[in-house]
């Protein structure tokens, strides 16, 4: 899945999680960061404002 | 080589004195020697333990001091078990020297119940990069068709289980980890209900996300090594704090009476499953109405919405737990666990949270659609085994998983074979049930079982 940004922008935001990388394998996380982009797309689909979190997960037992 | 034998059987001849655990641990040895230059299944074989345990459990049964259906029967660990004094990896060379001072919770209890360690089995690295052939251990092969992918991360507990090395494993189920190897190596596997199996001694991968649990060759062994794995842990802070029941109380009972809901639509349209998986699900149905269940449509979110909950928060928890190494040691982690793991540093605060409030909605709709179905039927896998050259290196995220709803929930559920495909190798079906109805969910596995002859197959290579 093709990421929506360029890999030099993929390059400034990966520098931000302070991993050493080489071009090689910046271009290799690159592949995969359009499958997160759908993720993170899919999770923010809006909600009710009143949706709790589960916070502390427990199996709902009712 | 020597024959089959479940883990029932075989303690059925043990308590008999029909099998000696000496003789029959012998015999896995001697298959593992054949075998597993081939499957790698195993990252460290341990012979002399095995055979100590074994003479034990011995002399347990000949004194009539047998401590039940597990003693003397041959099993191994999942590499990211932690086993007191032998070396727990993780599949990774980050880990290779790593040697734990204690025993997991469950592997003590499984060693309490008499079991005999053969050795700790192949991982996909920390339990999520894989197949990988990067890593200082190659990956396990499917004992169908040693050309083929096991599915993973439980890889070698699936492959040696398939192939008769051991009697019955351990796994871990973050997103289906159990199940998939389950369903691709034609075996049983069951991911129980999250917090009824301690995780303390284990590796973590998300933890939220992950169950510990059993594979064996049959849902009655499964329920048999469940029986010993599972139980409140203090040093488990998720741990369920509640009586656990027999497990094998109900397998007897048929499925008479079940109401069975079928998710169609993860199968059919959220990642369509092939024809044999799909015919697998349908005669299953036909079985189950056959035996006087009751059989319903059940429609659930997309696949998708489960998937996208799922891996954000998995990717996520499983970077806070590897972030300093994947400062320090990148180049040290396989390719395929450390990109999708970095990935997983650029989940913003906000993208977690609305995981996790999405993950509340998911339970509250899985809750509901199960108030009047004991079971869910749908598919574990969307086939066969892949060519383990084949697989894509973001297949994980590409399609929708069909294990990952029960993560997301907690729920328990089960792989089992139900048939062959085109290729000649495993399908399977994924049953779920209720939180802790772990009887229910192995009563209907079972009954599914002993209605087909699919049990009766193994690969023609450990024949």
């Amino acid at each position: 899945m093709k990421p929506s940004i360029s890999p030099e922008t993929f390059k400034t935001l990966m520098a931000q999680t302070g991993i050493p990388l080489s071009d090689a394998q910046l271009a290799g996380i690159y592949e995969g960061y359009g499958y997160l982009e759908s993720l993170v797309a899919r999770v923010n689909a809006p909600l009710p404002r009143e949706a709790e979190p589960a916070l502390t997960f427990s199996t709902e037992t009712k | 080589m020597a024959p089959f034998l479940t883990i029932a059987e075989a303690a059925r001849q043990i308590a008999t004195k029909k099998l000696s655990p000496v003789e029959l641990t012998e015999a896995c040895l001697a298959r593992i020697e054949a075998l597993d230059p081939t499957l790698h299944s195993f990252i460290r074989v341990t012979p002399d333990r095995a055979l100590a345990d074994a003479r034990a459990a011995e002399q347990r049964v000949m004194s009539g001091a047998a401590k039940g259906p597990l003693d003397g029967i041959p099993i191994a660990h999942k590499d990211i078990y932690g086993t007191a004094g032998i070396p727990t990896t993780a599949h990774s060379k980050h880990l290779e020297t790593f040697i734990p001072k204690r025993d997991a919770t469950s592997v003590r209890k499984l060693a309490e119940a008499g079991t005999v360690m053969l050795g700790k089995l192949s991982t996909h690295e920390f339990a999520f990069g894989g197949p990988s052939f990067d890593l200082p251990w190659p990956p396990a092969r499917n004992p169908w068709n040693p050309d083929h992918f096991t599915a993973g991360s439980s890889s070698g507990t699936g492959a040696a289980v398939a192939a008769g090395l051991i009697l019955g494993g351990t796994g871990s189920d973050t997103g289906g980890s159990i199940r998939g190897p389950a369903a691709l190596c034609g075996i049983a596997g069951i991911k129980p209900t999250y917090g009824l199996i301690s995780r303390a001694g284990i590796l973590p991968l998300a933890f939220t996300l992950d169950h510990a649990g059993p594979l064996a060759w049959t849902a009655e062994d499964c329920a048999l090594l469940l029986q010993a794995m599972a139980g409140h842990d203090a040093d488990d802070p998720a741990s369920a704090d509640r009586k656990v029941p027999d497990f094998t109380a109900d397998l007897g009972a048929g499925a008479k009476g079940l109401r069975i809901g079928v998710v169609r639509h993860f199968f059919e349209q959220d990642n369509p499953a092939s024809e044999a998986t799909r015919k697998g699900i349908d005669t299953a149905l036909d079985l189950f109405r056959g035996m006087g269940a009751t059989v319903k449509e059940v429609t659930l979110s997309p696949m998708a919405e489960y998937h996208a909950c799922g891996f954000l928060i998995m990717i996520t928890e499983a970077y806070a737990v590897h972030e300093p190494w994947l400062k320090s040691g990148f180049g040290d982690y396989g390719e395929l666990f450390r990109d999708r793991v970095a990935l997983g540093g650029l989940v913003r605060g906000v993208d977690y949270v609305q995981a996790i409030r999405r993950r509340r909605l998911l339970c509250d709709e899985m809750r509901a659609a199960m108030a009047d179905v004991d079971i869910l039927v749908s598919a574990a896998q969307a086939g066969e085994a892949p060519p383990i050259a084949e697989v894509p290196k973001w297949a994980t995220l590409a399609k929708p998983s069909f294990t990952i709803p029960f993560n997301v929930t907690g729920y328990p559920a089960i792989s089992v074979c139900s048939g062959f495909g085109e290729g000649g190798l495993p399908v399977a079906i994924q049953l779920a049930a209720r939180p802790f109805e772990e009887v229910t969910l192995l009563r209907a596995a079972h009954a599914y079982e002993r209605a087909t002859d699919w049990r009766n197959r193994r690969p023609a290579m450990a024949a």
